[in-house]
């Protein structure tokens, strides 16, 4: 049960949505986009999300687009998990996404919900981050056209009345090679211990993670070292290890140390799978 | 036989496959209000100011309970205030309780309540609450009202002792050449179950209190609030309809209490309170945590000779019902082996834990993780083929219990068979250690278990069978339909005996303590050994009266009669006979003379010569037959990441007669995947404050459909000879083995000896660290 009420609104265009949102912000109340809803309900009934009025932006043409438009795929913001999965566009973000949360779940949690969530994993972005796609956004200065990395830093850098309309990815990331694991505290249920999403590209292999910190990245560092020439593998992962974002999570899913461990495994995995590394 | 044993659909299963089937929640009166609980963040706090001044502001509001002093509650020891006054003594517990219009308000109002505390020092752990210095979790233990046997220790953390003393230790220890020790520990986790727990109660201008709740204990909640509050015990009603899942976590009464306290708040109208899954979690109790430690000696031919023992239950903060817990894993401490010499201390433990309920197998799933690593380890020592140690030590007809009760035929299962059926089940033969190639392995491990069920020796079961004028019949039991299918049995064990059609018989799912016979308490898997005992009895009630009716309108001696097929009938010429519909309902002559009237029959039930445990010593009858069972489990495990997949479950258990195929299948493939989570990933993370980090189930994780492994289940049939054709409990058994057969595989599969639980793979890496390290 939610404990507070809201007004509910289910604009049919971008404008009319930013319009919304300042309409409420102005009358003092607390806006929130809606995508999926499931953060809303079940953060909402732990008092860990409110809003006055949510602005569910489903029904915006603009958000349930997955065609391909010259040589990019772009997909709207607002398609479920489950959408992406059954047509699978881009099997890297089909593999990935497929392991979020639940089956029911998946069935409303959208891309776009998942990327700008409050819950930090955010999964769907690595193949993004992966293939450094463009995002679409809008807001009151109208729609713009962003590189992923200029607006994503941990989590996605929205203006206020700012949100998420479509992602648009190259189609020879698409295309290229990939892999995508999670490992969790046990078996196949629960958040990431950590998820790793790697993809090989003009033979360079790039590696975006979550779990590991209490952000999903795609690290330079880490990729320039795993891609040096001339070094073993091992030598490349065990280098990896010490040019890692900090803080590193240590909490109930895991140590710092056993998420380190797990880390090391998974940067062989993908040099096994990409870069044909015998171990 | 042609209905017990057959898989029959059970009677409320077209209403649950279609969502219709009504829980406590779905039932809403006009006019019931709701009561919504303030927590406590902390495990040990003092309650320093309470301000409700905000929250009486907030519309709907009729009354905010904080800071009174109620009767103290509790089974054992009377040591819980239902709304904490003073100082709060575990995270969850209740600290307020607001009565409002709607749920909504209930909510906004607790949330406006503001609770200063001031942190006192939490124990947080069994066997730091058993050291000398140890902060209290009751100061006035010696206060409290208790029942004859319970054994609290004043100025200590113990809430009770239980001895077992049997043979002669020394002798025991010089007969063993070979002596292994070791220690286990697991925290409290959760039962889960997937209706969190609801109460209602209203009090009627008369004085009536009417109490629906989703509890295991209808019967126990109506004689605790008479007990606890005065109240006359004829004018409490408590309902129970369908259960949603219980495992022993809904025997315990604690909601109906607080329920009762806000209508009482308000005037006596009807009140509801549903816990959130949060509330259900840390609130309401849990499941017991323990840390123990087992000594065994054997002969060199794995003669085992002496045991000691101690245990230290996760008791939590109030003792409630693991004081009984505390007392069942005394008597089966020694697992299903014969044992001459037997030394155990089971304590049960206050800490700064959520409290304890019952879980699903009653202290045997924990004790048999401790006892079963140690015959592992026993086993290697030996170098011995651990199914054999088993199998050579197995308890049988002629050997005592650790309380010194003599096994017979009928009062212990043949555990020997259970063995032998699992050895080819799990086809042990092959060896338990197969390798895949260099990185995975595959690798079994094998468990066994005993369990009698430790009921209070007075415990009741009754049942009430109507007529209708089709001549079909009602049945009337106690027993509370938890999921278990246990009343469509009892129609089962009816219809055998009547040999008629099971479908003409029909069950009275929903409970109410005014109408429904007593059956204590539908829990310690005494459903159909219990109820189907009074089945049985109401059944020979109605075949006498339906054969002397029948006797009068034949005009034949009873002695001729017989019953079948819904009909009483001549047994030399079945053609003459009456059918039920001419005489359930008393007979009418064709001139309109009528005799009899509505054939109603009653069966009762209490166990027979059960005893108190003698103080001193342990010795005394705690119950009336024991099911052994045995298991393996099978895993594949990852030599480089140190995780593993589950393969196979096995469990072979003596179950006495199968009453029903498939619902006992299911019973014990359900127990197997509990156990499973409970030894694989299932428990509470405490901080230092003795917070629970993970009271969601985002966090809080019980095994998914498709993590199960291939369950293979096989049965055993020797009866008990004096249940309903022979069964014995079943409810319980399959988890009971899971936690000591998973650890011994992976124990074996990783090269390390496991003493933790969760199994998870951090354990297993941190164990090889420590060995790499240590070698280094």
């Amino acid at each position: 049960m939610l404990p507070f009420d809201f007004d509910y609104y289910r604009p049919q265009s971008l404008s009319e949505a930013v319009e919304l949102y300042q309409y409420v912000a102005q009358q003092g109340k607390k806006p929130m986009f809606f995508s999926g809803g499931t953060e809303l309900i079940t953060l909402g009934r732990i008092d860990l999300a409110h809003a006055d009025a949510v602005i569910d932006i489903k029904g915006i043409a603009e958000g349930r687009v997955m065609e391909m438009d010259g040589e990019y795929l772009v997909l709207g913001s607002t398609l479920s998990l489950t959408n992406i999965e059954e047509a699978n566009p881009f099997p890297l973000l089909t593999k990935t996404s497929s392991e979020i949360a639940d089956h029911t779940a998946r069935g409303k949690i959208t891309v776009g919900g998942n990327i700008c969530g409050q819950i930090f994993y955010r999964e769907a972005v690595l193949p993004f981050l992966l293939s450094d796609s463009q995002v679409v956004l809008v807001g009151p200065k109208g729609v713009k056209t962003a590189f992923i990395h200029d607006v994503f830093n941990q989590e996605l850098q929205l203006e206020k009345g700012e949100f998420l309309v479509q992602l648009a990815t190259e189609r020879r990331f698409v295309e290229a090679p990939s892999i995508s694991i999670k490992r969790r505290q046990q078996w196949d249920t629960g958040y990431p211990l950590i998820t790793i999403a790697a993809l090989k590209i003009d033979r360079e292999i790039r590696v975006a993670i979550s779990g590991l910190c209490p952000f999903p990245f795609r690290s330079r560092e880490v990729e320039e070292v795993l891609n040096r020439q001339g070094v073993t593998g091992e030598a490349r992962v065990e280098r990896a290890l010490t040019v890692l974002p900090r803080p590193i999570l240590n909490d109930i899913e895991g140590s710092t140390e056993y998420r380190l461990f797990v880390l090391k495994n998974l940067f062989i995995d993908v040099l096994r799978s990409l870069d044909g590394m015998t171990v | 036989m042609e209905v017990v044993g057959k898989s029959v659909i059970r009677k409320e299963a077209f209403d649950k496959v279609t969502g219709r089937a009504r829980y406590t929640h779905d039932y809403q009166t006009s006019g019931m209000l709701s009561a919504k609980m303030v927590i406590s963040p902390y495990g040990h706090a003092k309650i320093v100011s309470i301000d409700t001044s905000k929250a009486r502001q907030v519309p709907g509001v009729r009354a905010i309970i904080a800071g009174k002093r109620y009767p103290l509650t509790g089974e054992a020891i009377r040591d819980r205030p239902p709304i904490a006054v003073d100082k709060v003594r575990y995270h969850g517990e209740p600290v307020a309780l607001v009565v409002a219009d709607t749920p909504g308000q209930a909510k906004t109002a607790a949330d406006l309540i503001h609770v200063q505390y001031e942190p006192l020092p939490v124990v947080n752990s069994p066997t730091q609450a058993f050291r000398r210095d140890a902060p209290l979790v009751h100061e006035r233990l010696g206060e409290y009202k208790k029942e004859e046997d319970s054994h609290p220790v004043p100025g200590t953390n113990i809430a009770t002792h239980i001895k077992i003393r049997k043979g002669n230790m020394e002798k025991g220890w010089s007969e063993s050449e070979v002596v292994v020790e070791a220690s286990f520990s697991f925290a409290p986790s959760d039962h889960a179950a997937m209706e969190t727990r609801c109460s209602t109660a209203e009090i009627l201008p008369d004085g009536q209190i009417i109490i629906m709740t989703s509890s295991q204990a209808p019967f126990m909640a109506k004689r605790l609030i008479a007990d606890y509050f005065g109240e006359d015990m004829g004018k409490i009603i408590v309902h129970t309809p369908f259960v949603g899942g219980a495992y022993g976590g809904k025997a315990s009464v604690q909601l109906e209490v607080l329920a009762y306290i806000a209508s009482k708040e308000v005037g006596g109208k009807p009140v509801k309170l549903l816990n959130t899954r949060e509330e259900d979690i840390l609130t309401s109790p849990c499941h017991i945590g323990l840390d123990a430690t087992v000594k065994l000696g054997a002969d060199r031919n794995g003669k085992l000779k002496a045991a000691e023992i101690q245990y230290l239950w996760d008791g939590g903060a109030y003792s409630d019902k693991a004081i009984d817990v505390t007392r069942s894993g005394a008597v089966d401490c020694t697992g299903p082996y014969k044992l001459e010499n037997v030394w155990c201390d089971s304590y049960c433990m206050y800490t700064n834990h959520p409290y304890a309920a019952p879980f699903r197998g009653f202290s045997h799933s924990e004790l048999s993780f401790a006892i079963e690593r140690t015959m592992d380890i026993l086993a290697g020592k030996l170098n011995m083929d651990p199914l054999e140690l088993r199998h050579i030590n197995a308890i049988q007809p002629g050997d005592t219990t650790p309380t010194r009760v003599l096994l017979n035929r009928s009062n212990i299962g043949d555990l020997r068979k259970c063995i032998e059926k699992l050895r080819e089940l799990f086809n042990w033969n092959e060896g338990p250690v197969k390798e895949i190639n260099e990185r995975y392995v595959r690798v079994k491990g094998i468990s066994c278990s005993w369990k009698t069920s430790t009921i209070d020796p007075d415990a009741p079961s009754g049942v009430i069978l109507t007529f209708n004028r089709d001549g079909s019949i009602n049945l009337m039991s106690g027993v509370i339909e938890i999921g278990t299918g246990t009343k469509t049995v009892l129609a089962q064990i009816l219809a055998e005996r009547l040999k008629m059609d099971v479908d003409k018989i029909h069950v009275r799912m929903e409970v109410d303590t005014q109408t429904t016979p007593e059956h204590w308490k539908t829990v310690a898997s005494r459903g159909t050994y219990m109820g189907g005992r009074a089945v049985l009895e109401a059944a020979e009630d109605v075949i006498r009266q339906l054969t002397e009716i029948a006797a009068c309108v034949l005009r034949a001696p009873i002695q001729d009669l017989e019953v079948g097929g819904s009909r009483v009938y001549l047994r030399d010429d079945p053609a003459i006979g009456l059918h039920f519909k001419d005489i359930g309902y008393g007979y009418q002559y064709p001139n309109g003379n009528a005799i009899g009237g509505q054939i109603i029959g009653k069966g009762n039930i209490v166990l027979r010569h059960l005893s108190h445990l003698d103080p001193e010593t342990g010795a005394g009858k705690p119950g009336p037959e024991w099911t052994p069972a045995a298991y393996g489990v099978e895993i594949e495990f990852d030599r480089r990441d140190y995780t593993y997949r589950l393969v196979k479950a096995c469990t072979v258990v003596d179950i006495g007669k199968v009453m029903n195929e498939k619902a006992a299948l299911g019973q014990v493939m359900g127990a197997m995947s509990m156990g499973l989570a409970f030894a694989g990933r299932e428990t509470f993370y405490f901080d230092e404050l003795g917070r629970v980090l993970n009271p969601q189930l985002r966090t809080y994780r019980p095994l998914r459909y498709g993590e199960n492994p291939e369950f293979l289940v096989g049965f055993v049939e020797t009866p008990a000879l004096d249940s309903a054709y022979g069964a014995r409990g079943v409810g319980e058994h399959g988890l009971m083995g899971m936690p000591g057969a998973l650890g011994n595989a992976l124990s074996l599969a990783a090269g390390v000896s496991f003493h933790h639980l969760p199994l998870i793979p951090e354990l297993v890496w941190k164990a090889k660290e420590a060995a790499r390290n240590a070698s280094i």
